[in-house]
């Protein structure tokens, strides 16, 4: 059964390009990544889904229910989480917490406490005083304190240090095992890659496309960056799934796609004083999907 | 429930510095009124000696300043003055901080329908403007007390602050209603004051020429002026038009409210 169900929304603020003709559905139980740099549209969906804005003309459909006309009922069972945090002044944390806790017909105590303890917050502390990524830590346990059957975060790693975003993942994937579908909006295709089964790929407010993790992964491009003792004869870099490769004095860099092992191989005859691999960044894979259209 | 609490304990403060603003305005204008009150007709007389603009701008009308309660009705301008500044700004505000301080994401995203959302805070502005006004009424009668008898004079203020809720009224939904129908929350409470402060200044024109008549209808200040109620008697018509304000004002907060996109 589909969780979230978007059929051809399109919003446009006054004449500025909001989201145009997006469409996709998000199955029960799995974690979907929504992608795209940012002004692509990924929080313009998110708040038509959450009512927060109306939809200029399509229609989404949570828990099979309008997401406008049954705003209130389906947002008991939603938990979100926004980008950017910002919270009422003087408040303490547990103050805001329980804040939010009132509006759910559930005592969510305990599950305060639980996150709480988890993410390390210090709930008496007021929220003013607190860093960015603590006030995230807020953020997050007050979307997911009352257990909601749909978890929707837009971009919600920002100010978490390495530690905590592998404890907030653990949260996430338990929530999940527990039955709750999460929609998660990023920027970042790493964290996308890590947790989530699918994935929408949204580019100047269009959905370029819904692919699933696996097969992205497949298709996915390398960046390689090599220094070396002296500069080095670019046809040695003539390996089938090079692209887009630049000899800058000592240093080569290059996009690759296919088995790695033929790069190393051929790395490893050339004299390396450092080298570096990594996914390529979103722009390189919207080029690359750029690229396949044409 | 919970959203109007909210309300109520965000207000809480701005609530007593309103308080103390107009015990302030009440008891320091009375006691101005104890400095001249030996000279009780030379002060009527210096009045009547000032032109008939100043005479409007300070709200002499046909008050005898000779007695504390004539001086208290002149008084009653400026608390009226400040009562409708108090009561626009707090009904743009109560709707518009939650888009100004960003929290309307966190409220919105919350099993809660705009309407709830709306009438929370339009009751919660409501216990606000009640209190003000029986604290403004028991600080008037202790501070009125000193200067004559409390049964002569408990009745004429108790009339003078229905008038001061009613236009607290009057500019709380005028507020809500800025608020509400504007997309800018920074623009809500400037504009709510733009409106005050435009009724204010068309009252002030009322008073020197009541040429054409049709201007007092323009302004809230004309219907509850300390003249109007002490002594001509509030018209029907400024009940009316009263009543049509509020209800006006009240249906632009709660449709516009509904419709709008949230700016976030």
């Amino acid at each position: 059964m589909n969780v979230i169900e978007i059929d051809h929304l399109t919003k446009y603020y006054g004449k500025t390009r909001g989201i145009i003709d997006v469409s996709f559905s998000v199955e029960g139980g799995e974690i979907f990544g929504f992608i795209g740099p940012n002004g692509a549209g990924k929080s313009t969906t998110i708040r038509t889904l959450l009512g927060l804005i109306y939809p200029t003309s399509g229609s989404a459909k949570i828990f099979g229910k309008d997401c406008i006309a049954h705003g209130p009922e389906i947002r008991r069972q939603i938990g979100y989480l926004p980008s950017e945090v910002f919270y009422y002044d003087g408040m303490k944390v547990g103050d805001l917490l329980r804040y939010s806790a009132s509006f759910y017909r559930k005592d969510c105590s305990k599950r305060i406490q639980e996150l709480a303890e988890v993410l390390d917050l210090d709930l008496t502390r007021k929220i003013d005083d607190l860093s960015y990524g603590n006030k995230k830590k807020v953020g997050i346990v007050q979307g997911l304190l009352h257990e909601p059957k749909l978890i929707i975060l837009d971009e919600p790693t920002g100010g978490l240090d390495p530690l905590m975003q592998q404890k907030f993942f653990d949260l996430l994937l338990e929530e999940n095992k527990k039955g709750a579908t999460v929609l998660l909006s990023s920027h970042i295709l790493s964290e996308v890659q890590r947790l989530c089964d699918r994935v929408a790929i949204i580019k100047d407010g269009r959905i370029v496309k819904v692919e699933k993790i696996s097969t992205l992964k497949e298709s996915n491009y390398k960046r390689f960056k090599c220094e070396f003792t002296a500069m080095p004869d670019a046809n040695m870099f003539s390996i089938d799934g090079v692209e887009n490769l630049t000899i800058d004095g000592n240093v080569a860099s290059f996009l690759f796609r296919g088995d790695v092992n033929k790069v190393v191989r051929m790395l490893a005859t050339l004299d390396i004083t450092d080298i570096w691999a990594a996914d390529p960044d979103l722009e390189e894979i919207f080029m690359h999907y750029y690229e396949k259209e044409a | 429930m919970n959203l109007f609490l909210r309300e109520l304990r965000a207000h809480r403060r701005s609530l007593i510095i309103w308080c103390l603003g107009m015990l302030a305005m009440v008891g320091g204008g009375m006691s101005k009124y104890s400095g001249m009150a030996g000279a009780g007709q030379s002060l009527n007389s210096l009045f009547a000696s000032l032109p008939k603009s100043l005479q409007v701008i300070f709200g002499v009308g046909d008050f005898d300043l000779g007695t504390a309660m004539g001086f208290y009705a002149v008084l009653y301008l400026y608390i009226a003055v400040i009562g409708a500044v108090h009561a626009a700004m707090l009904g743009a505000e109560i709707i518009a901080k939650e888009e100004r301080d960003k929290t309307v994401e966190f409220l919105l995203a919350k099993p809660v329908s705009r309407h709830s959302i709306i009438s929370a805070k339009l009751i919660a502005g409501l216990v606000n403007l009640i209190v003000l006004n029986l604290f403004t009424f028991t600080a008037s009668i202790v501070i009125m007390s000193r200067y004559d008898q409390v049964q002569a004079v408990a009745g004429d203020i108790g009339r003078l602050t229905a008038g001061l809720f009613l236009l607290q009224l009057i500019f709380f939904t005028v507020g809500t209603g800025m608020a509400a129908t504007n997309k800018n929350a920074k623009a809500a409470a400037p504009r709510a004051t733009a409106i005050l402060l435009a009724a204010f200044l068309v009252a002030v024109a009322t008073g020197l020429s009541n040429d054409p008549a049709v201007l007092k209808y323009l302004t809230p200040f004309e219907y509850y002026s300390a003249q109007s109620i002490l002594v001509d008697g509030v018209a029907v018509t400024y009940h009316i038009l009263t009543v049509i304000i509020i209800a006006v004002m009240i249906a632009l907060t709660y449709a516009y409210y509904q419709k709008r996109d949230m700016n976030v």
